[in-house]
């Protein structure tokens, strides 16, 4: 089996979609994770859902964990009140995490093999993978649909 | 090599003499290689572990130290006393990090203030000023600055002077004791002062020059205090009682702590060194905390550590030519009997290179020099007193600017990972006016209690 035999349609965010809207993509959809693309409309980067949480909290709380707990419980309950106003771009790691050449970049080729796809996975940290084709994502592969394929009958 | 060292060292073994014999070529290269290093140190452009360590590690190849000047002599190695009690401090500060007291303490702090901008800086900056006469200056921002910005947070407005202040309090607080910032704990071991000598002799002005700085602090900070009434509720329903996650923790790690300040206390009377003290104190915390090695080694700086080796050994090198014995000759020269004078000298100087270099490397480079003016004083008071002028400005030019204390260095790190981002500049306006006051209280103080009537 091919990457373009499991690729499926999948919704993507760029740079300025609202991280607001983004996260409401990943609860509507229940997806695993954010494919965000760049300007040229390339995958840049996944965000799996836990990272979109880190950037719901504040810096401080990662610093110091203790301090979430004392948060009344209404307060503790409006902390994605942080995503307003901010966009996908604001959620991106920094930029000596993002890749540098095409080959770090959460891709395969429709040729891949399903090693191959996995391996992108493992190495990436990436619960998704986009599959490229000359410039234009064809589609993408989740881990659920990997496992499902590749797991014994 | 091994006889070009061999002879210097023999030389540098008669340098405190008369004499003063070791080779120029030695001296000239030591001397340019502890300038190289220092340049290296203030710069950054090197790594100060690296810089330390390759200055130390020359002065082994030009010969003008060897294994046994730099690990087993009292004048010209390693000082292992401000080794440990660094590690032991660190050890004892891993374990009550985890106790969430520092988190405790401020939300409690900002609730008794009931969202009051000045009075939760001036009770967060005293929360910081106590802590860092106990523990370490770094450490204690370090567990301060997250729980400030949660609360700026809640109560709405920017916290970069609230940092600033904190860490202006921190290094004032840290001037109080012999283990409050490192330069007093190298004063120290060099000096051969114990802990009630610090607190005997600092501590007292410390409280003014804190007091001090609080009423300024109304000022220098004053756009940092715009009160929310609306947002009261948001600091009043926080639960500070949650951020201790393990009583049973908290309560032993106190009473160590409590047991390891006794001991300071004490240690004269108990002819046991505080780096000893230290120690026992981390050991039997670590027993009775039962953390993991991990854990109780959290806090421990091993750069740090390696840096103060790769100083001292430095330092020791130029004893051990001669060098600082040649300045103190010539600094005992200039002084005569002017103490008073050179107390000045060395206060104000202190406190100005201080906010340029670290006072770290400043400080382990004066102390034997110092040392060589208070034994020409032959025990007069206005001599000892030398010690304190050198431990005053180095502690409080610290402030000066943003790079002149680790903790500045630290707090402008969180502050940028939180998204206030503090210049250089931002934290030197403040930092420049708080070491001018603190210091020229200083002066004064010197002058009243060792000078005016001796």
């Amino acid at each position: 089996m091919r990457a373009r035999d499991l690729a499926e349609q999948f919704p993507v965010v760029h740079l300025d979609t609202p991280a607001m809207d983004a996260s409401r993509l990943l609860v509507e959809r229940t997806l695993p994770g954010l494919v965000v693309v760049d300007h040229d409309g390339l995958p840049l980067v996944i965000l799996p859902g836990s990272q979109v949480l880190r950037f719901a909290l504040p810096e401080y709380i990662e610093e110091d964990r203790t301090l979430a707990a004392v948060y009344s419980e209404s307060d503790a309950d409006a902390f994605c009140q942080e995503l307003r106003g901010r966009t996908v771009e604001e959620l991106m790691p920094s930029r000596q995490f993002l890749p540098k050449k095409p080959a770090d970049r959460p891709i395969v080729g429709p040729d891949a093999n399903l090693m191959e796809v996995a391996a992108v996975m493992a190495e990436q940290h990436s619960p998704v993978v986009a599959v490229v084709d000359a410039g234009e994502i064809i589609g993408v592969i989740t881990v659920h649909r990997l496992l499902g394929a590749a797991l014994p009958q | 090599m091994r006889a070009l060292g061999a002879t210097v060292l023999a030389a540098g073994e008669t340098a405190n003499g008369d004499e003063q014999t070791a080779g120029t070529a030695v001296v000239v290269l030591a001397v340019a290689i502890f300038v190289g290093a220092y340049v290296f140190i203030a710069t950054e452009w090197v790594h100060r572990v690296a810089a330390a360590l390759g200055g130390a590690a020359f002065m082994v190849v030009i010969g003008a130290t060897d294994a046994e000047a730099a690990f087993f002599s009292e004048e010209t190695g390693v000082d292992w006393q401000v080794i440990f009690l660094l590690l032991g401090m660190m050890i004892i500060v891993s374990v009550v990090k985890q106790t969430g007291v520092f988190d405790y303490l401020a939300i409690w702090a900002a609730k008794k203030a009931r969202g009051r901008p000045y009075a939760i800086l001036a009770m967060l900056c005293t929360i910081t000023a106590v802590a860092s006469a106990l523990l370490d200056n770094v450490t204690t921002v370090l567990l301060v600055a997250p729980v400030t910005l949660l609360v700026c947070d809640r109560i709405g407005v920017r916290p970069e002077g609230f940092l600033i202040a904190e860490v202006l309090a921190s290094n004032i607080g840290g001037t109080a004791t012999l283990i409050g910032d490192p330069p007093n704990i190298i004063i120290a071991s060099r000096a051969d002062l114990s802990f009630n000598d610090f607190l005997i002799n600092l501590a007292p002005f410390v409280v003014v020059a804190f007091v001090v700085f609080l009423v300024l602090a109304r000022w220098l900070f004053r756009r940092s205090f715009t009160y929310h009434p609306e947002r009261v509720r948001a600091v009043m329903t926080m639960d500070e009682r949650r951020a201790i996650r393990d009583p049973v923790l908290l309560r032993r790690s106190m009473v160590v702590l409590g047991l390891v300040m006794v001991g300071f206390v004490l240690h004269s009377a108990l002819h046991l060194e505080p780096s000893i003290i230290a120690l026992l104190g981390a050991g039997l915390l670590v027993v009775v905390s039962r953390t993991s090695s991990a854990e109780y080694l959290e806090e421990v700086e091993w750069p740090t550590l390696v840096f103060f080796m790769g100083l001292f050994i430095m330092v020791g090198a130029l004893v051990n030519v001669g060098v600082i014995g040649a300045l103190g000759e010539a600094a005992v020269d200039a002084v005569g009997d002017n103490y008073f004078r050179a107390a000045t000298g060395l206060l104000f100087g202190s406190a100005a290179l201080s906010g340029i270099v670290d006072n770290i490397p400043y400080v382990a480079s004066m102390a034997p020099l110092v040392s060589d003016l208070v034994e020409a004083g032959g025990g007069a008071p206005g001599a000892e007193a030398l010690w304190w002028a050198l431990a005053l400005g180095a502690d409080l030019g610290g402030n000066a600017t943003a790079i002149g204390a680790s903790a500045n260095v630290v707090v402008l790190g969180i502050a940028a990972r939180n998204g206030y981002p503090i210049s250089f500049w931002h934290f030197t306006r403040y930092g420049l006016v708080v070491t001018a006051v603190t210091v020229l209280l200083a002066w004064p103080y010197l002058f009243l209690r060792y000078y005016a009537f001796g």
